[in-house]
């Protein structure tokens, strides 16, 4: 790697940062990462020895809402995280290079740093028409996309598109968006869902790799568990309020006012992992639920497809009707109700008139 | 070749094509090809919209009350805005109104959003386009500082500060990992700024990099996250509380604190780094006045920030509205979304069918198949395209028009049609940016005027944000601290069928969207956003946008780095993943590529 | 007696049988067949007892009861609500259990509600029998020591496979807050492969209480209708165990 082989602390070193500094921020990270002071030395010793990852981040079809969140990334800025942590070498949304020049990175990428790079996608690929609903040089997006993970070392989904296609995969699909761990089966993948999701658990996955130079653990959904294993529900500041009963029953009425329980008004905390509750958003200012409108489930598996982000029994769409299981079981439970009446009243009748009859029999 | 459009434009595609795919430093996917005559300046251009997401279609038979959340995620950039227009058309169709802090609260999200996005747009889509990052590596700290002193008090302005920054970048480039800097066009001599100037654009990039995210954070207090806050159809969903039980969990003094000092940080930013910043960088590209396009001839704005609740009348609207037509600055047109013959989306060289394409349609009425063709004389294949037939279908980008005229929209030409509408709170600045370069008023319908607009709307917004926040607090203190209207909430109380239009000026210029109801959920739903204005096609006739307008007769340094396209086009501030948004349901399937 | 009990036991042709030549008779004596073991009585009626508690706790966290006044700590009204939900939940899943149990060492009738002969033709036969019986086609029902053929796919569908289904969304929905370090989320985690988005798996056990009260209702309306209208009883037989033939 000629010259690029430099560490990350050599770096941070040599643009003024003193050791001291330099420890304070590896105890920072080990602490934001809820581990031990032990961690922190481990952490400064990684730095210490390795060069800047490089990383190539492709956007398919998204809005950029991940990007966006990235550079709000409060620790570490992420003017440190580019320059002092990751070699973010193409990334359409920030680089100066474009057409050829840009293209050329990702070709010295790949055979430079075979098997050495992570590829962070941000959006999906479209498969129909060709993949052309995405084109990236004259060429549908799809292929570049399968092409650099060839040669990856790992793979972040960020947000909800990569993750499970998020809402241009929304019914009825029709760019037939697919979730890239659909495409790419042979390299492990970090999801990191969320629409998009909080910086600095986009900056936390990062540094993460690049620190403990080992790839997070994951849940069963493929989510590193560090951010991803618990509900905003397990750790929502008005859980008091939803165990005590105290919702709020309409917009901006007095429970509404004092802060209560949004459960009723649609609130999908109680079904969404995510760390909304606990890291809370831009810098920790504040987060969906705190400022007053229920969570919407943002960085769940098809949380678009759910019904009404305000209905707290959600329609059920399956059977060519939208009604929720209320609705339905209530109309079943009724019909059945009713033919057991009737049929209660039938037997009654019979029963009479049998009687009637066996009693003529035996006159 | 040359041939000459209904709109004033000579187009000669005789010359050398050269390619620029993929255009970055925007969001979302694009591609500009241009012919460069034997002087290499560009004679003919092209501009393709090269992705499309179908969100229209799938917001078909949803609650209409959900649509803010599809429509917000149309973009992450002006993360938002779709949203504000979106419950601003579901509230004009069922005619629900909200209350005044409502207002008051979508106006300071609304104009945070245009701070923060006009900021980020300049330091870090479109400052690369004027600095050179690495010619800031031979500045003299000293003569930096001096600079920055000249031009404002900003206080992180001394030779110390320019000195370790220089040694930061240094180290950095040495390292030999130039992350985004890798492959740019350093040494090129389409820049002209001196190294200092060069370094402190640096610092500044790096400065609002750090900046930007307090600013959004007025979203997260009202919205509760950034990128992608929360609305609501009929108000907004954050209560306010300031001194009541419970006041913690809503706007309560400390979050009107907090909304208070970030307004005055961004204020003093707009003022002493922003302005100043492109004030300078402008002195030393006054001779590069290129890239006016349309927006000397045909601009269109809504007009927005709406200072009385439900009032979206041009005499309540803070932005300008309306349209000016054959650069007569001294006629302003009323624009009137309902009417039929005003907006019209064209489609023959877009890759989308209509029954017959000669004709537009207005949004009410949107039908939308996709058809992906290319054209006769494309070159290459359907998926591996080396040269596009603009005489063919070339974009997913429709063409809209406005009486049959091409328009340019966003902040230049929000700001031409105040200028024309003899607003002073428009005029003056301009003026005096104009005056302080010594530029004629021509000099402002260019690539430099774009810029500077954008730069001059940040330090406008900034004030009326001041305006706003005093007007939330005095409404507070009235006694009013209603956020919601919950009277037509429920689905039970909206009328069997309705329709109905919002519109706001997003930071990259005018967004409407058009919707139909029917029982209680969404019949259809159009929107048109700035990007399909500026990045359109060709019409029927063959007018072109007014990206392609503003590429045309600039000379390129070296038509192999296309310096100049990126900067002209960047002066758009693109949104790809907004303006290439529509389809028909019965969207048919094409060819699959194969999943492994 | 006890060969009797065998005897029906190892097969209800024979007691079909009965039906055939048993009706008008009045001289017999009523034969007595103990059918509902101990353990099959009290599982049935500790959960039964889970499940109505279960519906009623269930549909009201479905469907929060209005807003208490006063202090969050002062109130656990939807605490309470879940607590009787999760415990009636534990106990529903332990008798269930115990019940599956029994099924291997009790009687023939403890394991009729665990499956269904679908490869026998009489089976069938004696369906057709049955849903005639109660679309009022024929005039007199025939009689079973354990469940009737259309009994038997009822219980089977109705209850064994919903309540199971119950218990495994259940305990799925449980592990959430357990976490996904607990026994629970590794025994039932699996249920999220199915529906990675737990929003489902609330709506489908919803929709799964609703089934079982459909079957309830049958089940009970069944129950009663047969002790009086068929010549055995059934109310009683599942309070002391014994099954009588009446007439
Ligand atoms: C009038 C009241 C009831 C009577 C006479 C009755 C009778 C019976 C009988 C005879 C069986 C067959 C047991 C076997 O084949 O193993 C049974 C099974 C069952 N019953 Fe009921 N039942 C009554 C009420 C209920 C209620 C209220 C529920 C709950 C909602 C319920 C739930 C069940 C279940 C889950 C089974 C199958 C599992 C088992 O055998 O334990 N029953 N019932
Ligand atoms: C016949 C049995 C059962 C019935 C009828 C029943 C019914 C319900 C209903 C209606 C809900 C509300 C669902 C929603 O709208 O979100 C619910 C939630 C739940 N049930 Fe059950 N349930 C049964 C068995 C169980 C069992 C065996 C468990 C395991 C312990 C269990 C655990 C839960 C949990 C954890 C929840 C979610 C509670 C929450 O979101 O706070 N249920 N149940
Ligand atoms: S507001 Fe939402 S996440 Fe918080 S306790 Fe209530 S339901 Fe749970
Ligand atoms: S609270 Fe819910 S909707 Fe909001 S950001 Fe977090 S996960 Fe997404």
């Amino acid at each position: 790697m000629g010259a690029a082989t430099e560490t990350f602390y050599s770096v941070i070193r040599r643009q003024g940062i003193t050791r001291r500094s330099f420890h304070k921020f590896c105890s920072l990270t080990a602490t934001s990462l809820g581990l031990g002071p032990l961690a922190a030395s481990r952490i400064a010793n990684a730095l210490e020895t390795k060069p800047r990852v490089p990383v190539i981040w492709m956007h398919g079809l998204e809005c950029t809402c991940c990007s966006e969140s990235f550079i709000r990334s409060a620790h570490p800025l992420v003017k440190d995280a580019v320059l002092s942590m990751i070699s973010l070498d193409y990334d359409d949304t920030i680089m100066a290079a474009a057409g050829h020049q840009a293209e050329a990175i990702l070709e010295e990428t790949r055979a430079k740093h075979k098997g050495q790079y992570i590829l962070a996608v941000e959006g999906n690929p479209p498969l129909n028409e060709g993949g052309m609903f995405c084109i990236d040089g004259g060429k549908p997006f799809v292929e570049k996309l399968k092409m650099m993970a060839d040669d990856a070392m790992a793979i972040i989904a960020w947000g909800a598109c990569a993750s499970w296609g998020c809402v241009q995969a929304a019914k009825p699909n029709p760019t037939q968006a697919t979730p890239i761990d659909r495409i790419i089966t042979n390299k492990p993948i970090i999801k990191v869902p969320g629409c998009p999701p909080i910086a600095e658990v986009m900056t936390g996955v990062v540094t993460f790799i690049i620190t403990f130079g080992k790839l997070p653990e994951l849940d069963r959904q493929g989510r590193p568990k560090m951010f991803y294993s618990q509900r905003i529900h397990d750790k929502c500041y008005r859980r008091p309020h939803f165990d005590a009963g105290q919702f709020v029953a309409e917009w901006d009425d007095e429970a509404a006012r004092n802060g209560y329980c949004l459960y009723k008004m649609g609130c999908k905390g109680p079904t969404t992992y995510n760390a909304c509750s606990t890291v809370r958003w831009n810098g920790g200012v504040s987060f969906p639920i705190q400022s007053g409108h229920g969570c919407i489930g943002c960085s769940e598996d098809g949380f678009w497809d759910k019904g009404s982000f305000y209905d707290r029994l959600t329609d059920i769409k399956q059977f060519g009707i939208e009604k929720n299981a209320d609705q339905i079981g209530m109309a079943a439970a009724g019909a059945v109700g009713a033919a057991v009446a009737a049929h209660a009243a039938v037997t009654a009748v019979k029963r009479l008139a049998s009687k009637r009859e066996h009693a003529d029999h035996n006159s | 070749m040359g041939i000459q459009t209904p709109n004033g434009f000579n187009l000669d595609n005789s010359g050398k094509r050269i390619v620029v795919d993929p255009v970055t430093r925007i969001e979302g996917h694009m591609r500009v090809e241009v012919n460069v005559d034997a002087d290499n300046v560009i004679r003919n251009a092209v501009s393709t919209g090269t992705m499309w997401r179908g969100i229209e279609v799938i917001l078909k038979n949803r609650d209409p009350r959900d649509a803010w959340a599809f429509t917000e995620r149309i973009c992450g950039v002006c993360t938002g805005t779709h949203a504000l227009t979106s419950v601003r058309a579901v509230e004009n169709a069922l005619g629900i109104t909200i209350p005044q802090n409502a207002n008051s609260i979508r106006n300071l999200m609304q104009l945070a959003l245009q701070v923060q996005d006009h900021i980020v747009h300049f330091y870090h889509l479109h400052a690369l386009d004027w600095v050179d990052v690495i010619s800031a590596l031979s500045a003299d700290p000293r003569a930096t500082s001096t600079l920055a002193q000249s031009i404002s008090s900003w206080p992180l302005s001394s030779p110390g500060y320019f000195k370790d920054l220089q040694t930061r970048l240094k180290k950095f480039v040495e390292s030999g990992q130039l992350g985004p800097f890798k492959n740019g066009y350093w040494g090129s001599k389409a820049y002209k700024l001196p190294p200092e100037a060069n370094l402190m654009a640096v610092a500044h990039y790096l400065e609002a990099l750090d900046f930007q995210k307090e600013i959004v954070k007025i979203h997260t207090i009202f919205g509760g996250k950034n990128p992608h806050p929360n609305w609501l159809v009929g108000g907004v969903p954050c209560p306010i509380n300031v001194d009541g039980t419970g006041a913690v969990g809503a706007i309560n003094m400390e979050r009107l604190n907090l909304i208070s000092s970030i307004i005055d940080r961004l204020i003093e930013f707009n003022e002493q780094v922003y302005l100043p910043d492109v004030a300078a960088i402008g002195s030393f590209y006054k001779d590069w006045l290129y890239g006016g396009g349309l927006s000397g001839q045909s601009v269109l704005a809504y007009g927005d920030v709406p200072e009385h609740a439900n009032d979206y009348s041009s005499s309540s609207l803070k932005l300008p509205r309306g349209a000016i037509i054959n650069g007569n600055l001294a006629e302003v047109f009323p624009v009137d979304h309902a009417n039929p013959d005003e907006i019209q989306e064209f489609v023959v060289h877009s890759w989308y069918k209509y029954p017959d394409e000669t004709k537009g349609l207005h949004p009410w009425d949107g039908v939308t198949e996709p058809n992906y063709v290319l054209g006769p004389n494309a070159k290459g294949t359907k998926t591996a395209i080396e040269q596009l037939d603009e005489g063919g279908k070339y974009s997913w980008i429709k063409a809209p028009r406005w009486r049959g005229n091409a328009m340019e929209v966003g902040p230049l030409a929000r700001w031409v049609v105040g200028y024309a509408q003899n607003k002073s709170e428009f005029k003056d600045p301009v003026d005096k940016f104009l005056k302080d370069l010594s530029l004629p008023l021509s000099a402002l319908f260019s690539t430099l005027g774009r810029t500077a607009a954008r730069a001059l709307e940040s330090v406008w917004a900034g004030r009326q944000m001041r305006y706003f926040q005093d007007k939330l607090v005095a409404n507070i203190k009235a006694g009013d601290s209603s956020t919601a209207n919950v009277d037509k909430w429920k689905p039970e109380s909206w009328p069997k069928e309705a329709k109905g239009f919002g519109f706001t000026e997003a930071p990259r210029g005018a967004l409407a969207h058009w919707i139909r109801i029917k029982d209680t959920k969404i019949d259809n739903y159009q929107c048109v956003v700035p990007t399909t204005w500026n990045g359109s096609p060709r019409d029927p006739k063959g007018n072109i946008g007014a990206f392609e307008a503003s590429l045309l007769n600039t000379p390129m340094v070296n038509p192999e780095q296309p310096l100049e396209i990126l900067r002209t086009i960047h002066s758009f501030d693109p949104c790809l993943a907004c303006s290439t948004h529509v389809m028909s349901p019965d969207g048919q399937e094409l060819a699959k590529v194969k999943v492994r | 007696m006890m060969d009797a009990v065998a005897r029906l036991a190892e097969s209800e042709r024979d007691l079909t049988g009965i039906a055939a030549d048993g009706s008008g008779e009045h001289g017999v004596g009523r034969p007595t067949v103990y059918v509902y073991e101990a353990p099959v009585r009290i599982c049935h009626w500790v959960n039964a007892f889970s499940i109505i508690v279960l519906m009623v706790s269930g549909y009201f966290i479905g469907t929060p009861l209005p807003t208490v006044e006063g202090e969050a700590s002062a109130n656990f009204v939807m605490g309470y609500v879940r607590f009787a939900h999760f415990a009636a939940g534990q106990v529903l899943a332990v008798f269930f259990l115990v019940r599956i149990l029994w099924a291997f060492v009790g009687n023939h009738h403890s394991r009729q509600i665990f499956y269904i002969p679908v490869h026998r033709r009489q089976f069938w036969k004696e369906v057709l029998h049955e849903i005639r019986w109660y679309a009022f086609l024929e005039r007199e029902p025939k009689m079973y020591v354990g469940h009737n053929p259309l009994a038997q796919i009822a219980m089977f569908v109705g209850f064994t496979l919903f309540v199971a289904f119950m218990i495994v969304t259940g305990f799925a929905l449980y592990s959430e807050g357990t976490g996904i370090d607990s026994w629970q989320h590794k025994l039932f985690g699996w249920v999220f492969a199915i529906w990675p988005n737990s929003q489902d798996v609330h709506t489908w056990h919803h929709i799964g209480m609703w089934a079982l009260v459909v079957f309830a209702t049958v089940h009970i309306y069944a129950a009663v209708r047969e002790d009086i209208m068929s010549r055995q009883s059934i109310i009683s037989s599942m309070i002391s165990g014994e099954r009588q033939f009446r007439d």
